[in-house]
Formats: structure tokens, C-alpha cells, sequence
């Protein structure tokens, strides 16, 4: 039981965060989404994606890193990448974007793409695609989101060993870590926001109110965090199942609050709030959301009762 | 829980074969010591007069296998064990209904504190009795008037030559009933500063115990009135107006010191038997709203050890332990919730008395020890850095 990181872990990691803050500065727009072509680069030149197949490293280190680069008010492709493709597909090009229900349905990563991973109840398919297959759709959610135009033109290659259900617990560690990150991104915003702002003569972090639900909100990111790196150090399909299910399941109160304590000023695309907080909006939702997490958790803890709905059916 | 994969000392969740070893330990003698009867005993709480009865006899058992206070130095009986190691002991014990009754409050921080600030005499006086499991205590803290808000007591100790006279009363005092000792905080003055802590006979004449009638368990809660009760000086633990810090340093070891969510999962996996059984369990909302409470535990669960491993480090305590608390609270609270939910025909009769004792402690936990409002504003101050309100 090691709940820090070690030193190679720990400069790893820190190395992550250097690159995090040299874009700190961007220059923000007042759109929905920001990418970034320079934080794109500087990811393709670190290797960092790597980390999952390193000894030194391993899927705890990768899954911080995760966590670490959600920080980010810039919107980057990191679950496949970090925690899926070093397995699955290595050396196929990112970012990548993940079909998990339909082939036409709206998906995060896609426009910007240039693998495709298909996922079906015990099957794995790859392909190469770029903007060209991709109708890009507006969207309420932070990411970059499109359609394929002709799902049926894709030129898919089966993976005839891969192991689908582990592409299902990596995707749940990973959204876990992603929303962990978005969310402590988003409620270190608030509390600089409420430490800073001040109404009827006090600042408004300073009322009960405000200071409780924050409080809350610290202990269920906090508790969402350690579940996301514990189920990378296990592999454990329960744990990952509970880690996805906490995640989604305290997103939706964590977001409400902290849109809450930022007032108006979180209703502002200037104010980076809404890119963590509908970047967790959507991975709330991903796999049928925390209801089937959960009963996909129940029946791993106590499998007697896997007698309804059996993985890789939704 | 285990990682091959990670090298030694990479940030990594399983247990060394040393822990598992101690755990399987702990379960073999659980299994051997508690009677078949053992969910009845336990079915009042620790501090019924069933449980705590049963813990004289079973703390001595554990005390002979070395299970009792293996943190505790070599000069008191322990071996010195890591923090883990008495986790782990507390982790397996509570989720089986804690046969130790009241006497994981010696083994978790009343030792520990009398070691840092104990005399020699109070010492010899009191950790051998605990470490043979002998020794039953009850936590003279919250009054009438001073609940949350600790620093209010009234109750007064004042000096005669070399001895206190203590009047006042206590209140919500768990164990007291068939307690032999008493922690007990009084006032030598008037501020916070002055006050001051009591190892306390509660033998002596002129206390008196009223248990009161609750929803948490027979014999769990009471009122303690002392009137002119003579203590020796040599029974204060620390100087006039150390109280503070000393308690301070208990409630640090106090605070994730009951591994409440491991009884909370141990509750939540016989609750999920019994609808097996019954063929209830085949329904994806019961199976989903089961994963809910079992993540809460786990989330709990994890939340604590984050705290034991800087515990284990060395590290001072923080807020990192009112975190903890939080989500503990919010664990026993989903698993209480699920069986009110799922089983509703367990909470008459005496289908299942564990689940009853789980409730009972569940709908405490936000309350003792620090009510969950209280932890939050130690989170919102120390680990958020919140600006305090202006008090009234």
C-alpha cells in the first residue's frame, strides 16, 4: 500500500505538469470548445503516452497522467492514448476516438481522429480515418464531436485477440481519471473564485453555505481520484466498474455546486469552468452512465447474481 | 488488491504477504472465538452490556495471540508494529460486528495519548490492564451545553491542595454504564485554555450513571453526573490547560480509527446473500443500487487508508482525516439506505440482527465523535483554506 509516487513516477510526473503549465497561458476564446495545435505537438514529441507499457511507469503513473493533463481548460484525446491503444493497437497513429453503440452515433475525438476503435460485445475492430470520413456536429459538450459520414466506406480491421472487456475496464479507469481531473480542475476554479469574490461584505467562500458544499464536493473528487488509481493498480474489472460508476454518478451534484458558486460568471465562455464541467457532462453519460456501472460492479462483487443483462449487451 | 506488474515502492494499492498473513490471522481467529450466537450478542452495539461483557473474554484471547495491541511498544506488550498492521486488525474486527465492544476506544487512542502524555504511574496504573483486555472506558466529553462545540463545558474541577472536586455533569457518554475508567475533560478556569484531563475511578463516590433511552443501541448512551467527586492530582493527564493539545493528538488518532465502512461492506455483502437467497437479487435496479453503496464503501475505504499511509509515513495528521470522515459517513449511510430499500421486512423480528446494529451505528455516524457538519467545516478551513466565518 503506496499512496505516493515514486521517484521515477514522481518525475514522470512532474514532467507532465511542466507541460501542462507551458500552456497554461493560451489565450483563451470564447467558444465551447479550445484545442490547441502547439499542446498537440509538444504531446507528440513526449512520449508520454508510452507510460502505460513502462516498468518504471505502469497504468497507476499513466492513469495520474491522465488525471493531470484533464486539468487542462484545453481540450486533448488522453483515455485511448494513455490507457487503451499501448495494449490494444501500439504504433497506430492518435488522437484516437472510441465507437461503442452505433457506428452513426455523435463521438467525442472524432473530427480530429486518425485511428478508430470499435468496440462490440466480444469483438475489436481498428481503423485509419482523418477529417474527410467525419461530418463534425456542433455540440453541448466540450469536445471535439462528429458523425462519420459513411460508416459503411470505413475500412475496418478486426483485432482477432483483443480482449474487448478489457478495452471496457480501461475505458472506465480512464473516464474516472478524466472526470477526477475536470473536476479538481474545475473545483480549485471555484475555490480561487469564492476565496476572491466578495458579497454582502465578506468573501463568499467565508458563508457556511458555500463552504460545506464545497466540502463535499472535495471529499467525492477526492474519493473518485484514489478509486481511478486504485483500479489502475488492480485491473480489477470491479474496481474499474466502481471507479467509473462514483465518477459518474457524483458528477452531476459536483457540477451542479460549483456552476452554482461561480455565479454568472460561470455561465461565461470566457470563464474556463464549462470546459471541465461539459467534459464530465458527457463522460457521465458514456457506457449507459452510473446505473449500469454499478450493476456492472454488483455482479463482478457478488457474481452469483449474474443472471441479467452479462456484459458487452448494452 | 495485488499489482504484480509494479515494482516495490511504485505508487501501488495491494498488501504485502506479512499483511495478508496478519489478516488471514485475524479472520482464523474471529472464526474460532465468536460463538454461533455472536450476531445477537453483537445485535446492541459495543457497548451493550452483552458486548461488552463478551469483550473480556475475547480481548484477553486476542491480547494472548499477540492481536490486541501489536502497535503498541515492546515495554506495554505490543511489538511495534506498523500503522497498517493495527488497521488491518481493526478493518477485520469491526467488520465482524467489533467484539471488541468498547475496547477498540483503548487499542485506537487512549493508550496511545496516556504513552505521549501520561505519568510513569498513570502508565503502570492503566496500559497493562488495556493491553491484557481488561479495561473498560467511556469519553467524558460532550455536556448539555457543550456538544460541537466541546469548549463550552462546564463541567468544573476545582483544586484542594492535591486533589480535584469535580461537579458537573456529562452527557451522550457512550459505555458508561459498565465503564471503570473515565476520560474526562473538566474546567480548572474559566476560556478555553483552562481545561484539563481526568483518568477518572467511575467507582468514585458521588457519580452517578441514568442510561438514556435511544435509537442506538441498549446501553450505548448516557448521562454522568458528578457531584463533589475527589480525583488525585496524580489522576490529571497533563498540565492545567493542556487539555487542547491533547486532545487534539486523540482525536487524530481517534478520528479514522473505526473502520466503520468495512463493517458497513461486510454488512452490505450479507444484505446482498439474503436476496440471492430470496431470488432478489436478479433485478438490475436492486443490483445497480447495491454497486451504489458498495462504491460508497469503497470510496470510504480508500479515502482512509490515504490517511493511514501518511500515518504510516510519519506525517503529521490534516485535514486529509475529516475528508475521510465525510465520505465514511456517507457510506454507512447508502448501505443502511439499501437495506431499508431491499429488505424492510429485516428491520422487525429477528431475521437478521447484524443489519439492525448496522443501522443503529449508521444513523449515529454523522452525529459522534464530531458530527459530519463539523468535519466539513475542518475541510472547508484546512484542506480548502476557506476564510472561518465571523462567529456569533
Amino acid at each position: 500500500m503506496n499512496f505516493e509516487p515514486d521517484d521515477d513516477q514522481r518525475a514522470f510526473l512532474d514532467a507532465v505538469e511542466k507541460l501542462a503549465a507551458g500552456h497554461a497561458a493560451t489565450p483563451a476564446i470564447a467558444e465551447r470548445l479550445q484545442t490547441s495545435d502547439a499542446l498537440e505537438n509538444d504531446l507528440a514529441q513526449s512520449g508520454f503516452f508510452e507510460a502505460m507499457q513502462i516498468d518504471e511507469l505502469g497504468p497507476v503513473a499513466a492513469t495520474a497522467m491522465v488525471m493531470a493533463l484533464a486539468r487542462m481548460p484545453l481540450c486533448t484525446e488522453l483515455v485511448a492514448s494513455a490507457l487503451i491503444a499501448p495494449w490494444l493497437c501500439p504504433g497506430r497513429p492518435r488522437p484516437f476516438a472510441v465507437l461503442w453503440e452505433h457506428d452513426d452515433a455523435p463521438t467525442r475525438f472524432l473530427p480530429v481522429a486518425r485511428t478508430l476503435i470499435r468496440v462490440r460485445a466480444a469483438q475489436v475492430d481498428v481503423a485509419c480515418i482523418d477529417a474527410g470520413d467525419v461530418t463534425p456536429v456542433e455540440s453541448l459538450f466540450a469536445y471535439p464531436m462528429g458523425v462519420l459520414k459513411q460508416p459503411s466506406a470505413i475500412g475496418w480491421e478486426r483485432l482477432p485477440d483483443a480482449d474487448a472487456a478489457r478495452v471496457r475496464d480501461g475505458w472506465r479507469v480512464g473516464l474516472a481519471a478524466e472526470a477526477a481531473g475536470c473536476l479538481g480542475a474545475a473545483l480549485d476554479a471555484v475555490l480561487a473564485h469564492v476565496k476572491e469574490r466578495r458579497q454582502f461584505g465578506r468573501p463568499l467562500g467565508a458563508f457556511q453555505a458555500v463552504q460545506h458544499r464545497l466540502a463535499e464536493c472535495a471529499a467525492l473528487v477526492a474519493g473518485v481520484k484514489w478509486l481511478a488509481l486504485h483500479a489502475a493498480g488492480s485491473a480489477s474489472p470491479l474496481d474499474a466498474a466502481l471507479a467509473a460508476g462514483q465518477a459518474q454518478e457524483i458528477a452531476r451534484k459536483v457540477a451542479y455546486d460549483l456552476h452554482q458558486f461561480m455565479g454568472a460568471m460561470g455561465l461565461t465562455l470566457e470563464h474556463p469552468l464549462h470546459r471541465w464541467t461539459y467534459r464530465t457532462k458527457l463522460l457521465a453519460s458514456d457506457l449507459g452512465g452510473a446505473a449500469r456501472q454499478f450493476t456492472a460492479a454488483a455482479q463482478a462483487a457478488w457474481p452469483a447474481a449474474a443472471s441479467t443483462a452479462p456484459e458487452g449487451t448494452t | 488488491m495485488t499489482a504484480p506488474f509494479l515494482k516495490e515502492q511504485s505508487m501501488e494499492f495491494g498488501w504485502t504477504p506479512e499483511q495478508e498473513a496478519l489478516r488471514a490471522q485475524v479472520r482464523a481467529v474471529i472464526a474460532r472465538e465468536l460463538p454461533p450466537d455472536w450476531d445477537a450478542i453483537s445485535r446492541h452495539g459495543p457497548g451493550s452490556r452483552q458486548q461488552t461483557q463478551f469483550s473480556l473474554d475475547f480481548c484477553p484471547k486476542l491480547a494472548a495471540e499477540g492481536l490486541l495491541v501489536p502497535h503498541w511498544p515492546r515495554e506495554w506488550g505490543g511489538r511495534s508494529a506498523p500503522p497498517w498492521e493495527h488497521f488491518i486488525l481493526g478493518e477485520e474486527l469491526w467488520a465482524a460486528g467489533e467484539p471488541r465492544g468498547p475496547q477498540y476506544m483503548n487499542v485506537n487512542f487512549i493508550g496511545s495519548t496516556l504513552m505521549k502524555f501520561g505519568t510513569p504511574a498513570q502508565q503502570d496504573r492503566f496500559l497493562p490492564e488495556m493491553a491484557a483486555g481488561k479495561a473498560i472506558w467511556c469519553q467524558g466529553f460532550s455536556e448539555p451545553s457543550a456538544g460541537s462545540d466541546l469548549a463550552a463545558l462546564r463541567t468544573r474541577a476545582d483544586k484542594r491542595g492535591d486533589q480535584y472536586v469535580i461537579n458537573g455533569s456529562k452527557v451522550w457518554t457512550s459505555y458508561a454504564g459498565l465503564a471503570q475508567h473515565c476520560f474526562l475533560l473538566a474546567r480548572t478556569g474559566d476560556g478555553k485554555s483552562n481545561i484539563a484531563i481526568f483518568l477518572v475511578d467511575m467507582k468514585t463516590p458521588g457519580i452517578t450513571v441514568r442510561p438514556i433511552p435511544s435509537l442506538i443501541g441498549v446501553g450505548d448512551i448516557h448521562e454522568v453526573f458528578f457531584d463533589d467527586v475527589v480525583v488525585p492530582e496524580a489522576m490529571r493527564l497533563g498540565a492545567e490547560g493542556q487539555a487542547w493539545p491533547i486532545i487534539g493528538y486523540a482525536l487524530s488518532q481517534e478520528r479514522v480509527g473505526i473502520a466503520r465502512y468495512a463493517f458497513s461492506r461486510g454488512v452490505l455483502d450479507r444484505m446482498v446473500r439474503l436476496l440471492q437467497q430470496r431470488g432478489q437479487f436478479d433485478d438490475a435496479i436492486v443490483q445497480s443500487r447495491a454497486g451504489q453503496a458498495l462504491a460508497a464503501c469503497e470510496s470510504a475505504r480508500l479515502l482512509v487508508y490515504r490517511v493511514i499511509d501518511q500515518r504510516a509515513r510519519g506525517l503529521p495528521p490534516n485535514a486529509e482525516s475529516n475528508l475521510a470522515r465525510v465520505a465514511v459517513i456517507a457510506a454507512d449511510h447508502a448501505v443502511a439506505d439499501f437495506g431499508l430499500a431491499f429488505l424492510p421486512d429485516t428491520f422487525s423480528g429477528a431475521v437478521f440482527p447484524l443489519h439492525l446494529s448496522h443501522h443503529e451505528r449508521a444513523i449515529a455516524a454523522g452525529i459522534a465523535s464530531g458530527a459530519a457538519e463539523i468535519q466539513l467545516n475542518l475541510v472547508a478551513f484546512d484542506h480548502l483554506q476557506l476564510p472561518r466565518e465571523a462567529r456569533a
